[in-house]
């Protein structure tokens, strides 16, 4: 597909998925039914869990064109690589500001070593060392090779601080949907979690989309200037 | 193989004699780890903190701290005098250059984490000797999962406009794991709880270890390739 046609695909996602979010606060604010515990507050679950998935899944495609890059040195695998870092990273940023709002409420603390919350700080830090190994070397090249292997070792990692944060008691609420004996939060409540899973992942695809066509076409300008210039 | 053995077997001769020669980075992190343990000692407040139940930190803060000292330096010598393009241009494969860089960095290190239990014992006045094989064990496989990460970085960093600096905050995030399992076992062991206790923690470290020294030695030479 041309960069141009991968721009419009972006724009129609980023705009599907900026209505899916009008929707989602629609369902989260007046649909769904009041949680008994805590009230008001533990609407921002609906913003919360959806950011974090679309966090992770996007560390998963940045190493997974990160690892495939080294091999095929394909430019557009790197872009793809640094289009899902940038997503990721704004949407681990969703994570760790709405967690200490939630946290506040629900347990009286902004911030507790809890384990999923842990792990999604050190996920965004390893973000920022990819983007600052990108933007320091003077060789382009380079800093994409240093930028792939920063997000091939962060994936291999985040199992181990994955299981060592859990190590730690966990205050965090226990897992609600994915459990060996089905979902056991009420059916209102996962309807709208699932529409926010899916609303979130189709923005950050538009917005991936987006950034991607955007890096294409600065490769096209460089090449342009340097054919005129010679 | 036995090629490879002997290709490795010569950097880090190589190195060595060096490091043994110059002094460079035994006499400062030596002198770091005995410092490191004067101002914890003057940062603790006797009265409401027992030395015992902090020493398994300070020992693993000082390893991971005095051993990105010493390890951020690994490519300093080679980069100087481009050394290191012979070292690349040279038969021994990069995955050998990068495992030598890791045995010669662990001697390093774990010296640094012996040394760091010693004095801290000796300054705090804390025991150690209740299960010193095991507590030995545990910070030789911290060593080496450390080692492995922050030799494939210092290489990274090296290689960058800001050199050192951004090492911490690469490394960083990637050594929680074994923070929280090195620090938990030897606290334990330092306490005198049974080994048994702290066997999980071990297998996870040596896991850890393990699976960077892999990575480690695949990823390498995509950073130093030319």
């Amino acid at each position: 597909m041309s960069t141009a046609g991968v721009r419009r695909g972006g724009t129609a996602l980023t705009l599907i998925g900026l209505a899916g979010l009008i929707g989602l606060f629609w369902l989260s604010f007046f649909w769904v039914s009041t949680e008994v515990n805590q009230g008001v507050a533990q609407r921002i679950f609906y913003v919360h869990v959806p950011a974090a998935w679309t966090s992770f899944m996007a560390i998963g495609i940045s190493a997974l064109c990160s690892g495939v890059y080294l091999w095929l040195r394909d430019e557009r695998l790197d872009r793809a690589a640094l289009a899902a870092a940038e997503g990721g990273f704004v949407f681990a940023t969703i994570v760790l500001v709405t967690g200490p709002l939630w946290g506040k409420i629900a347990w009286g603390t902004y911030w507790t070593w809890e384990p999923r919350l842990t792990l999604t700080l050190l996920l965004w830090f390893i973000f920022l060392g990819y983007f600052m190994v990108r933007g320091s070397t003077e060789d382009p090249e380079k800093g994409k090779r240093f930028a792939a292997v920063v997000a091939l070792v962060g994936a291999i990692d985040i199992p181990f601080i994955h299981v060592s944060v859990l190590w730690f008691r966990s205050l965090h609420p226990q897992p609600v949907v994915a459990k060996a004996e089905g979902p056991t939060l009420p059916q209102d409540m996962l309807t709208t979690l699932l529409v926010g899973v899916l609303v979130f992942t189709v923005l950050f695809f538009g917005l991936f989309l987006m950034r991607y066509a955007l890096e294409g076409l600065r490769a096209e300008l460089q090449l342009r200037e340097r054919r005129t210039s010679s | 193989m036995s090629t490879y053995l002997r290709q490795l077997a010569a950097i880090v001769r190589k190195d060595l004699v060096l490091e043994f020669r110059s002094k460079d980075r035994l006499v400062a992190m030596g002198a770091f780890a005995v410092l490191a343990a004067v101002l914890f000692n003057f940062s603790l407040d006797n009265a409401s903190v027992r030395p015992r139940d902090v020493l398994a930190g300070l020992v693993w803060m000082t390893l991971v701290f005095g051993g990105l000292l010493g390890v951020g330096r690994t490519f300093h010598l080679e980069a100087e005098d481009d050394a290191f393009r012979g070292l690349m241009t040279s038969p021994a494969p990069k995955d050998a250059v990068y495992l030598a860089k890791v045995v010669v960095n662990f001697v390093l290190v774990y010296g640094l984490s012996v040394l760091a239990l010693g004095v801290f014992s000796l300054f705090l006045a804390v025991d150690v000797g209740a299960n010193l094989p095991g507590t030995l064990l545990v910070l030789a496989l911290g060593a080496l999962g450390f080692v492995a990460l922050s030799t494939l970085f210092a290489a990274v960093s090296t290689g960058t406009t800001m050199g050192e600096t951004l090492l911490p905050v690469l490394v960083f995030p990637l050594l929680l794991p074994m923070v929280v399992f090195g620090a938990g076992a030897t606290g334990r062991l330092i306490a005198g709880r049974p080994f048994a206790e702290v066997a999980g923690n071990v297998r996870v470290l040596g896991a850890f270890a393990v699976a960077a020294v892999a990575a480690g030695a695949v990823l390498f030479r995509f950073v130093v390739e030319e």
